[in-house]
């Protein structure tokens, strides 16, 4: 075992002088990593995937991280948890966004425990009061909704009792039958199953734990349950892998709150705890990562790709890159400049269930342009729906003055419309052939049932 | 402080009942880029009906009824939903939170005692703060400030520890008593637990220690304040200055001190300390002559027509930088994030088996300084007339770039290849760590060619390292300014002067700018405004 960590750390070993202490630094973290994989695991499960190569991104839990420097004891940690509740205090008192004591629970308690700064408690506390606003909000309209519900119920009741003739409709006698949530997922799981033993592979490598917070975690935990959700509904799934997975760490742990009969046997979710290395030949590895330089431009349904679980919102470090070069892999990103004109909105990422989506769309159609459907409109400044825009707001005041004059406006150039945006259907078709001509204005010649009045005003 | 949020629900006028929708419907505006990130306002404003609100009762001076009272109370409470009972008491104290409005928070409380109503922590925060305004205008009285303590005892009994937000509040009331301000300091300590203590916390207690006639506290108290990486305000100088302009025979010394100070934090003075300066000199014009000046070329300055002291980092500091650079900038945790090993192992042996250059030009953004979008042909154009300059210059040069670089124009490349050492990276890695390597790694003497402000590389070498690094860039960077139609190159030196205060022979220049602000961005120009001061020994 320590054969291989010295194999993996030779690439360190070439730089010399400042960076032995750190070979003896990686070494002694590896070894206390094993030591704690094996205790935990037991020996029978590693032993057979550990005799070749370790997994170079094996993780501990995440406790080492909320400890820092120096470990609280109780009494302390009580002591501050009473000074920060009196902080939440007198900021709801004096009206800020802050909800009230009575609405922190423990685990509300222990986040602010481990928040690092003010301005993080106080974008914390922000969030909650808009959960607290929300609740309310939510109770009040329940309440006015309860009345108008009632009323409509017992007009129902004294329908049904006045009628005596047999009541037809979903629920009572009808020829449909009903199709259960559970059948469609059996047959879902039915397929996926199939897609294990055929289809092309792709993996997500979870090994970023320890680069994103703890709402990044749990925003990837939601798109990883996403993307699996999305993969199964398709008609030709990928076969799904979930690699590098810390079964105890916050991303994991929030999937599993996701879909909590994750690790059954029976359930068609491959989740290792192994290296993707370790799972197939590193020469059918393309490691999808946006930071390097060359496009994907054929789907290769040989290659597995692999997907870095990582919502990078606060860490913009090239980690997916790094970790490609450091393996040696293959690396490639997706054809987002080719294909699409990116607006000055939120930034080039895409999350998890978007990756998935566009990488079945490829694997099924081969066509960029369909595949590149999935990726939100707001990120992407299409010209052509801007000029469309622009367009539509003139006619709409065009019809106010019951004047159509786009005919007389130069149309853009549309050739650059990207067809891979789905156009919106013409609203106003009745008013088709209602244009206005100069030329035959006035001139008594009626050509059309109505006659459109030019209003000079406008 | 508190007002500001309403001030700023105040330009955004939405309907009550409908907070979603009103986005939508609002008239088209300039909406700035990071719109969308914006929050969402605090509720529903009816702006109109808070200003009717804030003519109507609070702009006057005097005391209001009970009735007036409870109107404000209800209106507020009704048209706004995030106000509710518990907090309601609190706003309205801080809608009247200036000065003159002293009596109408005073009637407030009354009113509330009337009701049987006990104010919240909060609210009394609040009316501290209210006392502290007022302190600024005129001397409290003594009811006043025995009212002061009474609020501060019972805060303070009531928890062991207290939070941030309420700590400001009791040091700005301790800070409008005359006899009990020293109460003040422990709590600074206390506001220490939970986050960093504010600026204004600070400035509170430093004008009132240089004002009380101690100034050694407000001298611990700006070290305190600048080893948290806050900018001390300029009210803080002002009372400085006006504690020792009392004591004639120590005021030498204490400017000493002063300057001194400024130089080692590389603070910035504003307009208001520097009127003050003047003036100080103008009234004693034995001690002190105080000139306001500009430069002229070379750092000579205007005034006293002495050039300004070279801004070269002392070798220790240099061999510092250059030691620790590589693994704070490029290693870091993870070599693969920004190079390869190899690679940072044949850059090493190329850079000592080359060195020393006289200066080491960053190809590609050399390259890209016209335009992004230049064909090839044009990029190796500049590159190559840049490396010209040099060899004008009888200057040894060193070009790094990139891999896809030899694809560029082959006698252009043949040219530079020639006339200057090339090392090319990998396309992926990023080569500027690589540049400031090989330039410190020749030595003092050697400067570098970019246009790069080097930003991202100052911040991840840590605060103790950035200042030298700061200073060692303006020494010794060179960058492309423009090209002229003739192919001439327009070059800017490096300023080879130091931009902040210090001394020059006997005489002390000081920069100053406008205004104060909380966060000034880093600066790249020379400053505009000096002072030229002379202290009589």
């Amino acid at each position: 075992m320590l054969k291989n960590v010295i194999q993996w750390s030779t690439a360190r070993l070439l730089l010399n002088g400042a960076t032995r202490s750190e070979v003896r630094r990686c070494l002694c973290a590896s070894l206390t990593i094993k030591a704690k994989e094996n205790a935990a695991l037991g020996e029978s499960e590693l032993e057979p995937a550990n005799r070749r190569y370790g997994n170079p991104f094996a993780q501990t839990t995440p406790t080492t991280l909320t400890d820092n420097t120096t470990t609280e004891s109780e009494e302390q940690r009580d002591k501050r948890l009473k000074v920060l509740q009196l902080e939440a205090d007198i900021a709801h008192q004096e009206g800020r966004r802050v909800p009230a004591l009575e609405f922190f629970k423990d685990h509300h308690w222990a986040h602010v425990l481990s928040l690092p700064t003010k301005s993080a408690r106080i974008k914390y506390y922000g969030f909650l009061w808009q959960i607290e606003m929300k609740k309310e909000s939510e109770k009040r309209k329940k309440e006015q909704r309860a009345e108008d519900t009632e009323r409509r119920l017992a007009d129902l009741r004294k329908e049904r009792e006045e009628n005596t003739h047999i009541i037809y409709g979903l629920g009572h006698t009808s020829m449909f039958l009903r199709i259960y949530d559970t059948t469609i997922n059996h047959w879902q799981n039915n397929r996926l199953t199939r897609a294990m033993q055929f289809a092309p592979k792709m993996v997500f490598d979870c090994s970023y734990d320890t680069y994103m917070n703890n709402r990044e975690s749990s925003n990837a935990a939601k798109q990883l349950m996403l993307s699996f959700a999305e993969n199964r509904a398709n008609d030709e799934p990928f076969d799904l892998h979930y690699c590098n997975a810390n079964l105890a760490g916050r991303c994991m742990q929030g999937l599993q709150r996701f879909i909590p009969t994750m690790h059954n046997p029976e359930f068609p979710m491959n989740v290792h705890t192994q290296c993707f290395t370790e799972l197939f030949p590193k020469s059918q590895l393309v490691y999808l990562t946006p930071h390097c330089r060359e496009d994907l431009v054929t789907y290769n349904p040989d290659d597995v790709y692999i997907i870095g679980a990582m919502v990078d919102t606060v860490n913009n470090e090239p980690l997916s890159l790094a970790k490609a070069k450091r393996l040696g892999l293959r690396m490639a990103r997706l054809p987002l400049d080719r294909y699409l004109q990116w607006g000055s909105g939120s930034g080039k990422s895409l999350t998890l269930n978007q990756m998935i989506n566009i990488m079945l769309d490829i694997k099924k159609t081969g066509d960029w342009d369909t595949a590149l459907r999935h990726v939100p409109r707001r990120k992407v400044v299409d010209l052509g729906t801007e000029q469309y825009e622009r367009r539509q707001a003139f006619n709409r005041r065009a019809n106010q003055l019951n004047v159509r004059i786009d005919h007389l406006i130069k149309l853009g150039n549309d050739q650059n419309e990207s067809t891979a945006i789905e156009r919106p259907r013409k609203v106003r078709q009745h008013k088709e052939g209602l244009e206005f001509d100069l030329q035959s204005w006035a001139t008594g010649k009626r050509k059309t049932t109505k006659r459109n009045k030019f209003d000079d005003g406008a | 402080m508190y007002k500001f949020r309403f001030l700023r629900q105040l330009r955004y006028s939405l309907v009550p009942q409908n907070s979603r929708t009103a986005l939508a419907h609002s008239p088209p505006c300039r909406l700035l880029s990071s719109h969308h990130k914006r929050r969402p306002q605090l509720g529903p404003i009816p702006s109109d009906q808070l200003d009717r609100l804030k003519s109507e009762y609070f702009e006057r001076r005097c005391e209001l009824s009970n009735e007036d009272w409870q109107h404000v109370r209800h209106t507020l409470t009704d048209s706004f939903r995030h106000i509710n009972g518990t907090n309601v008491d609190a706003i309205i104290l801080g809608l009247c939170s200036k000065a003159e409005q002293l009596p109408v928070a005073k009637s407030y409380l009354k009113h509330l005692q009337a009701q049987g109503l006990k104010p919240n922590a909060a609210t009394m925060g609040r009316l501290l703060r209210v006392y502290n305004a007022a302190y600024h205008t005129r001397e409290l009285s003594d009811e006043e400030q025995s009212e002061i303590m009474q609020i501060c005892d019972s805060l303070q009994n009531a928890h062991a520890i207290l939070d941030a937000s309420s700590c400001e509040n009791l040091i700005h009331g301790l800070v409008a008593t005359t006899q009990y301000w020293q109460r003040a300091l422990p709590l600074l300590d206390m506001m220490n637990l939970t986050t960093t203590p504010s600026v204004s916390a600070y400035t509170a207690l430093a004008v009132k220690a240089f004002s009380s006639d101690q100034p050694e506290l407000g001298w611990r108290l700006l070290e305190e304040m600048l080893q948290a990486r806050k900018l001390p305000k300029c009210e803080i100088f002002l009372a400085l200055l006006a504690h020792y302009a009392r004591d004639v025979q120590t005021l030498g010394a204490q400017l000493e001190r002063l300057f001194s100070f400024l130089e080692l934090y590389d603070i910035v003075i504003s307009d208001l300390v520097a009127q003050q300066l003047l003036a100080l000199a103008q009234r004693l014009p034995q001690q002190l002559q105080v000139t306001a000046t500009g430069l002229e070329r070379f750092g000579k300055c205007c005034a006293c027509q002495q050039n300004l002291q070279h801004v070269a980092i002392s070798d220790a500091q240099f061999v510092e930088l250059r030691e620790s650079f590589l693994q704070k900038v490029l290693i870091r945790n993870d070599v693969f994030q920004k190079t390869t090993p190899q690679e940072l192992q044949r850059f090493k042996q190329y850079v000592e088996k080359t060195a020393p250059y006289d200066c080491v030009i960053d190809g590609l953004n050399v390259a890209y300084s016209t335009g992004n979008k230049k064909p090839p042909e044009q990029l190796a154009k500049l590159l190559a007339t840049v490396v010209r300059y040099f060899k004008e210059r009888q200057k040894r040069v060193l070009v790094l770039g990139r891999q896809h670089m030899r694809n560029w124009s082959k006698p252009i490349m043949k040219y530079i290849q020639s006339n200057a050492s090339v090392f090319l990276t990998n396309n992926l890695t990023h080569d500027d760590p690589f540049l400031l390597y090989a330039t410190l790694r020749s030595g003092q003497d050697t400067d570098f060619f970019s246009r790069d402000l080097m930003r991202s590389h100052a911040h991840l070498l840590g605060t103790e390292l950035k200042s030298t690094f700061r200073r060692w860039q303006q020494e010794h960077q060179y960058s492309l300014v423009t090209r002229t139609e003739t192919g001439q190159i327009i070059v800017k030196e490096p300023i080879r002067y130091r931009l902040s205060a210090h001394k020059v022979g006997n005489v002390w220049h000081v920069p100053y700018c406008e205004a104060y602000s909380p966060n000034p961005p880093e600066r790249f120009e020379v400053p505009e405004k000096w002072l030229c001061i002379t202290i009589a020994q």
